[in-house]
């Protein structure tokens, strides 16, 4: 593992974060960390760059001039123009002169913000923000690239857009690390883990997490609820048998990954409350 | 519309701040109007001098309060006791008559006095204290101009705004908008951080101080007669503690809102029981307490010191002194939480929410 | 068409020369989940607002419940907003009972869903449970019509299939629903869509309908990342899954460029995805 957390355990203001969680990072590929609000996510991230001490387990990550971090609220500033930030940001990665006139202008280029460069930071959308932010992270060329919920609430243009950023860094070297909400996004990545209340619940290559989920799953349309184990997906219900056959009526289907995620967090919902 | 005022009331039950500003405020309004706002001094601090002192002294009743009765001592020993500000009143005692000099500086102190002198020189004197013998010299302010004694105090003012406000709200503005989060993870150290937030700052104050010492002096003719660079010292100490407490706020604040609130109620004290508007001296033992504890009070008597009757530094020790003591200690508690901010730390547990976080190094 | 919860015909919307929506025609039915998608700015939240009757339109007609809007009709519709609409100060229950009273229904108690959480405060709840208790507030009044603004956004997988639980149950109940959303897994749950381009609507129908015709270019090679990297530098619109690439393009023009670029690789066409039909569909709308 050449960077990443190794078996972490983080605690914040008194309750468990994160518990024994092992995310492995390495260059030139895109590790993606699925989860909803309070998984744990921010924290894994913050814990990799190094914003948070861990109470258990190991961190590796380069030195602070090699990381480029995205917090999950923006990071950039409103009241400075789209070329003061990216300019900030290389100045404190230590270019300057030639060398981050050059930088500056090909990373603009790059998110698609080279026709706004004078436009203030807080008069763009949000998704041009989004790209603004990520731009003044890659501006210095990190190895280790972590972005907090990068697409969270953003326009699906912008998102692909993000995303084709995010696979373009993966592509010419670095490491790359997302957290989102979104569990498709899962596929984009060589790498993905799930988190639900501060443990892992599956992760790996994403086809594999598909193939690895336990238990049986099917559809089947109707009114009310068919068993315990079922939720809605569209005009029909999925329904898992953790053990054993499938109920009479419902038909086998393949899960995709967002029925992986959701048998994964029920599954361990059950192995708490038993 | 029932609903709507027991809601109000649920939320506004739960907002400690708002409730401990509803609730300080009031309490703080009558505590100075009611005691501390007043322009008549009741003790005057007086010092006595030449070769009558012991005769005249126990004719001084209130308001003067004889503090010292020098028989050796000449007219320029009650200069000096006025100059340090041991004494507001001189009373100096010849064999030709009495001369009283009073500290201008005191504006309302010398008005007091001027009026109980009048009232003396009605009754019959005694030996030596009539009318006619005696001269009145009103020093360092003669014509008591309140701007003359404002100016100094308003530089202080000034100081203590932009020290505390803008600069809480300047760094928590960082805070709100995440961005403080990035620069922890970028590569500058804690203290570039610091001292690149705070240096604009301190650098507007200072253009701010010299602006209005600069105008007070040509257009109100405010003097200042004293050693600059004793002014600066006291300047730069002050703005210290007060840029501390900015940063002290910012650092128990999670958005503008409850910086401007905190900052407020830190202000709203220094303006009122500083001695800027409603004289120290004549605030009751009770609420005199709370101006010592004000930074703006010792600043006020360095500015006015200095600008007006050029006291010296040997002089203002005291309040040099305490600014000191304060400005290492605000700042420097200031610094460290902010730190704390900026760098996970080796033990502690912090709030989460909004801001950065920490947790325990392995 | 009769029955209609919501409906407008023709409806367009001016602000001074601003066109924010241009001759727009849509209905939410009873017991249908319609998902309206489009960017930022292109009329959603107009087109709601004059469904509710917050603006009048300048053009075309807009009926709720079969009348001209009012505020009498607003009472029938509950409207959740991305931010939840709760006091984060308060708690589920004095949530409940506020906006229990604002609507004017009899005092009630809470339901069972929401119910193990009364008294605790809506700002410490996870956000899951939080769009749950908003979403249960807003259906306090037994509203006819829903509209929802991003319900999941932000919330877990299984967070998610639990809220459109509660969707789906108060539709089967015989509401309407109207959902605004960025979410393709969101849009997949809806009955219907609705994609807005700059005020117009330049595509609507189900999902398959949606994506209909459209594909993409799958390509697979063992130099996946010097492919990505041509591709991209080359102004191609490519997507990457894993080690599997999508690009938005013409098969004969993505073999020419790797050809080109020396890079060995096996390409066939696929249907597109929601995402990229929706990519497709906005990208054609703004140039037009």
């Amino acid at each position: 593992m050449r960077w990443g957390l190794d078996d972490v355990t983080v605690r914040l203001g008194g309750r468990v974060a994160i518990i024994g969680v092992t995310l492995p990072v390495e260059p030139a590929s895109v590790t993606v960390v699925v989860g909803g609000d309070g998984a744990g996510k921010s924290t894994c991230l913050r814990a990799l760059v190094g914003l948070v001490g861990v109470e258990e387990g190991s961190v590796r990550r380069p030195s602070k001039s090699k990381i480029g971090y995205v917090p999950a609220t923006a990071g950039l500033y409103a009241d400075l123009t789209v070329d003061e930030n990216v300019a900030f940001s290389a100045t404190a990665y230590g270019l300057s002169g030639a060398e981050l006139k050059g930088r500056a202008g090909r990373i603009l280029g790059l998110v698609g913000l080279d026709g706004v460069r004078d436009r203030l930071g807080g008069q763009l959308s949000g998704g041009m923000q989004r790209k603004l932010a990520v731009g003044m992270a890659l501006v210095h060329s990190p190895e280790l690239l972590v972005l907090d919920e990068p697409t969270t609430g953003v326009d699906p243009v912008s998102r692909a857009e993000l995303w084709r950023l995010i696979s373009r860094a993966g592509a010419e070297g670095t490491a790359v690390v997302v957290a989102t909400t979104y569990v498709n996004e899962a596929a984009r990545g060589s790498a993905a883990m799930l988190l639900e209340e501060g443990r892992v619940l599956i992760s790996g290559a994403p086809e594999g997490i598909v193939g690895e989920v336990p238990g049986t799953l099917g559809r089947v349309r109707g009114v009310s609820q068919p068993t315990a184990m079922s939720w809605r997906r569209g005009a029909d219900w999925r329904v898992w048998a953790p053990t054993g056959d499938l109920p009479p009526g419902v038909t086998r289907v393949d899960p995709d990954l967002e029925d992986a995620a959701v048998i994964a967090a029920l599954a361990s919902e059950m192995a708490v409350s038993s | 519309m029932w609903a709507m005022v027991t809601k109000e009331f649920r939320q506004l039950r739960r907002d400690r701040r708002t409730l401990a500003m509803m609730i300080v405020l009031p309490v703080l309004l009558l505590v100075v109007f009611g005691d501390a706002a007043s322009f008549s001094v009741k003790e005057i601090p007086t010092i006595v001098v030449g070769p009558r002192a012991e005769l005249v002294a126990p004719l001084l009743h209130a308001p003067f309060q004889v503090v010292a009765v020098d028989v050796d001592g000449t007219e320029s020993t009650a200069k000096q006791r006025l100059l340090v500000g041991a004494a507001v009143v001189g009373v100096v005692t010849r064999d030709s008559g009495v001369l009283v000099l009073l500290d201008g500086t005191q504006v309302f102190s010398v008005q007091t006095a001027e009026s109980a002198l009048a009232r003396n020189a009605r009754t019959p004197g005694e030996a030596g204290f009539t009318a006619a013998a005696v001269r009145v010299q009103i020093l360092y302010n003669p014509s008591l101009t309140t701007s003359w004694v404002m100016v100094p105090g308003l530089a202080g003012l000034i100081l203590v705004f932009i020290g505390t406000l803008i600069t809480s709200l300047g760094v928590v503005r960082e805070r709100q908008s995440g961005t403080l989060e990035q620069l922890a993870v970028m590569p500058f150290r804690p203290w570039d951080v610091i001292i690149g937030k705070i240096v604009p700052y301190l650098m507007v104050a200072a253009l701010d101080l010299a602006v209005i010492i600069v105008v007070g002096m040509a257009v109100f003719h405010v003097p200042f007669v004293g050693n600059v660079a004793t002014f600066l010292l006291g300047a730069a100490l002050f703005l210290l503690v007060t840029l501390g407490m900015g940063v002290l706020i910012s650092t128990v604040s999670q958005n503008q809102g409850q910086a401007i609130q905190l900052a407020f109620m830190i202000l709203l004290p220094q303006v009122l029981l500083s001695g800027l508007i409603f004289p120290v001296a004549s605030m009751a033992a009770g609420v005199r307490w709370i101006s010592y504890v004000l930074p703006l009070t010792y600043f006020i008597r360095i500015s006015r010191g200095v600008m007006l009757k050029g006291t010296p530094i040997s002089a203002l020790w005291q309040p040099i002194g305490l600014l000191a003591v304060l400005a290492v200690g605000v700042l420097g508690l200031a610094i460290l939480r902010f730190r704390r901010d900026l760098a996970p730390n080796l033990r502690g547990t912090a709030e989460q929410g909004a801001g950065l976080l920490e947790g325990a190094n392995p | 068409m009769t029955g209609s919860l919501a409906r407008a015909l023709g409806v367009s919307m001016r602000f001074g020369s601003f066109t924010a929506v241009d001759s727009v025609s849509l209905a939410v039915d009873k017991g249908e989940v319609v998902g309206l998608l489009g960017a930022n700015g292109a009329g959603k939240t107009t087109v709601i607002r004059l469904l509710l009757g917050l603006l009048r339109p300048s053009g075309g007609t807009v009926r709720l419940f079969e009348a001209p809007p009012t505020v009498g009709t607003r009472r029938r519709v509950g409207y959740v907003p991305q931010s939840l609409g709760l006091y984060t100060d308060l708690t589920v229950a004095e949530n409940w009972h506020f906006t229990s009273a604002a609507f004017g229904s009899p005092r009630q108690g809470l339901p069972a869903g929401i119910e193990s959480h009364a008294d605790e405060l809506v700002g410490a709840l996870p956000l899951g449970t939080q769009r749950r208790v908003a979403f249960a507030v807003a259906l306090a009044h037994r509203p006819e019509l829903l509209v929802l603004d991003e319900p999941t956004s932000g919330v877990g997988p299984l967070g998610r299939a639990r809220l459109w639980q509660d969707i789906r149950q108060a539709a089967e109940a015989g509401a309407g629903v109207l959902v605004t959303t960025h979410n393709m897994e969101e849009a997949e749950e809806c009955d219907r869509l609705l994609i807005m381009v700059d005020g117009v609507v330049a595509s609507a129908g189900t999902v398959a309908e949606v994506i209909a015709g459209r594909s993409v270019v799958e390509v697979r090679c063992d130099d996946w990342d010097a492919a990505f990297v041509a591709l991209d530098a080359a102004g191609f619109s490519v997507q990457a899954h894993g080690r599997t690439l999508r690009v938005a393009a013409s098969s004969q023009d993505v073999t020419a460029l790797l050809a080109h670029e020396g890079i060995a690789s096996r390409s066939r066409s696929v249907p597109a995805n929601l995402e990229e039909a929706f990519v497709a569909v906005v990208t054609a709308g703004s140039v037009s």
